[in-house]
């Protein structure tokens, strides 16, 4: 059985670069369509990786692509654009149809909006929201952008919140350098000195595009609020599980411990980790031969990086080593099959 | 003249790739290399999680500069910092500096303006390198975040530049972006595995940098490549899963080759720990390799 590993209504796969998470979200989600589960696979990595391993094409950008029909279960896979996810927010939440192409042409949004305090993270957060209400699924399974970033999803909601709330949006709604008759004369000198040194420094046309854009963001704000309080609880909830992927040897230690503890310090639930790639032992080989010692080498040091793992938490039996497979599964059958020595490696 | 003849005349290296392909570990072979060569080298690490000072067997750095053997110095820099150290030398005033620096305002506007944070990296390497500056440094290697694609930090000047036209902040992004493109003085080395993605990110990466910077890397590395066993060999236990990741690392090398026509360097995989010995022994490899 699959034991801890498809636990929750919503998983989260998280980890560093490189180490296969979109691998195991795909074997994890397709083990759970078999297992009978209404399953979709959500990903938002920009080189959209699962498009190839599952075989679905851009279509899925626009809406969840069936992959798989396994009697009751199935798998819908769905690839998020965030760009083009922000558009359609935009479009769909904006008064009308000249304020969201105020919106969408402004050059701070197009240059800027996609750094901005993590909007885009939440933006992903909101599309998940909504795939999840909808009710068509038993289980989500995300997984998440290759960096640290990752980590960006759990603060999203509050910086949303943050950026909302904040006085230089505040500042930007209030119109005060139209109106410096209201303003003390103190107030309007300071307020005049800041704007000159800020034009000096930013430039003024970069500082009209911001005011521009958060004018013409406004009437979105609200709704925003309110959802951003749902996407909170949605991640802090039960059946939603932290799901972490490490890479194999010590030095990867370091970055499973980050994330790790950022999640535990956020009171999210941990599922189980996944040490990934690890080197199989080669057997009692006694060669000298350099690739002997080369791949005896490897073998142990991953194992050392999984006593290490395992003695920073003791106790925590949900640390499962998944072997490196000589040939990276990137189809529907080799992705079973992965699933099915996951399942064996999970403790019940 | 070789590549690392090349590499050695120049004033910024920056090494990219995605996370965990070997960059810092490349960063510091360079590093090696080029400060055995006679120059004064700094390399500068952008990850919060350090870990070149381990590859060279130093201390952390913490944001210092930590020397790390003759003519090299590492150095961990956390763009925030850099960013913050600016409004205090701009803004001579400290309390209305922190009044600054502590706003939510100037919060949202570091993590918002487009190429800001990359921007102060690059423009501290190139202080760096000014004349006046106090220890002299020859040469700057910056170990690039693997956040996102290696270009984003490459083209953030020019990006702010655009944004900020008008202001000190656009002209000074405007001057890096110039040095940025100046291909004597600047030049990138990109690290990647030969597996199916990095490759895959190798490649596009090229074609970005082209396109949109007019950039050509100086070398490309082909890291933990797994040696190819000898002739002779008694297949040992163990054998299938050698020979497959192999003929995947191969067949991964020829498509990079493929598309690829500039200098290629392979790097095999070494039974070594994260440390000196491993930068040691890699650094002794790509010298006798050096195209
Ligand atoms: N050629 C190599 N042989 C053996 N180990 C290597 C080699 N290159 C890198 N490593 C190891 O791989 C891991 C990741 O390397 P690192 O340089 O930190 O990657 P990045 O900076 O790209 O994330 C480290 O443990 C490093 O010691
Ligand atoms: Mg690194």
């Amino acid at each position: 059985m699959s034991g801890d590993l498809l636990q929750g209504r919503l998983i989260v796969v998280v980890g560093s670069g490189g180490v296969g998470k979109t691998t195991l979200a795909a074997a994890l989600a397709l083990g759970s369509a078999k297992e009978g589960r209404r399953t979709l696979v959500m990903t938002f990595d920009p080189s959209l990786r699962l498009k190839d391993a599952l075989g679905v094409g851009e279509a899925a950008k626009d809406g969840p692509i069936r992959v798989v029909e396994a009697g009751p279960g199935f798998l819908d896979a769905a690839l998020l654009d965030v760009k083009r996810t922000f558009d359609r927010l935009v479009r769909t939440h904006a008064p009308d149809a000249a304020a969201a192409r105020r919106i969408l042409s402004n050059r701070f949004y197009r240059d800027m909006a996609g750094n901005l305090a993590g909007i885009l993270e939440y933006m992903a957060m909101e599309r998940l929201f909504e795939m999840q209400a909808s009710e068509g699924y038993d289980r989500i399974i995300l997984d998440t952008p290759p960096t640290r970033q990752a980590l960006d999803f759990l603060q999203a909601p509050d910086r949303m919140m943050n950026l909302v709330d904040s006085k230089a949006i505040r500042f930007a709604m209030d119109p005060w350098w139209e109106d410096a008759g209201r303003k003390t004369l103190a107030l309007r000198i300071a307020l005049k000195g800041a704007m000159e040194l800020s034009d000096r420094v930013i430039g003024r046309r970069f500082l009209l595009d911001v005011v521009e854009f958060i004018r013409a963001f406004a009437p979105l704000f609200d709704g925003f609020r309110s959802r951003a309080e749902e996407v909170r609880r949605l991640l802090q909830a039960e059946e939603t599980r932290f799901l972490l992927v490490a890479g194999p040897g010590p030095d990867r230690v370091p970055d499973a411990m980050f994330f790790l503890r950022k999640l535990q310090e956020t009171g999210h639930h941990l599922g189980p980790i996944l040490v990934n790639q690890v080197h199989p032992d080669p057997g009692a080989a006694a060669g000298r031969e350099p690739g002997t010692v080369l791949l005896r080498f490897l073998a142990e040091r991953d194992q050392r990086g999984l006593r290490l793992l395992r003695s920073l938490f003791p106790g925590e039996k949900k640390i499962i080593s998944v072997p490196l497979e000589p040939v990276p599964p990137g189809d529907l059958r080799t992705l079973g099959l992965l699933f099915d020595k996951l399942s064996k490696a999970a403790p019940d | 003249m070789s590549v690392l003849d090349r590499i050695a005349e120049r004033q910024l290296v920056v090494v990219t790739g995605k996370g965990g392909v070997g960059k810092t570990t490349l960063a510091a072979v360079l590093g090696r290399l080029l400060a055995d060569r006679g120059r004064r080298v700094l390399l500068l690490e952008v990850d919060p999680r350090e870990s070149l000072h381990q590859a060279l067997g130093t201390e952390p750095s913490g944001g210092e500069v930590v020397p790390a053997g003759p003519g090299l110095s590492i150095q961990n820099l956390q763009p925030g910092a850099v960013i913050e150290g600016l409004v205090r030398e701009k803004v001579p005033i400290g309390y209305l500096a922190r009044k600054i620096t502590e706003s939510t305002a100037f919060h949202q506007f570091v993590e918002g303006a487009p190429g800001l944070k990359e921007t102060a990296l690059l423009g501290h390497a190139y202080r760096v390198l000014q004349a006046g500056h106090r220890p002299r440094t020859d040469l700057v290697i910056v170990d690039a975040p693997a956040t996102g694609h290696g270009a984003t930090m490459l083209a953030a000047p020019g990006l702010l530049a655009q944004a900020a036209e008008g202001g000190q902040l656009g002209e000074m992004a405007a001057g890096l972006a110039d040095f940025l493109a100046d291909a004597s003085r600047c030049g990138v080395v990109l690290a990647t595995l030969a597996e199916e993605m990095p490759i895959q990110e190798t490649l596009e990466l090229i074609a970005l940098l082209r396109v949109k910077l007019g950039l050509r890397p100086e070398l490309v590395v082909a890291n933990g490549m797994y040696p190819a066993l000898s002739p002779g060999a008694a297949p040992a236990p163990g054998a299938h899963l050698w020979q497959a990741r192999r003929r995947l690392n191969e067949a991964e090398l020829s498509r990079l080759a493929a598309a690829w026509d500039g200098p290629l360097v392979e790097l095999p995989l070494l039974p070594l720990d994260r440390g000196p010995a491993l930068v040691q022994a890699l650094a002794s490899l790509l010298r006798e390799a050096d195209p």
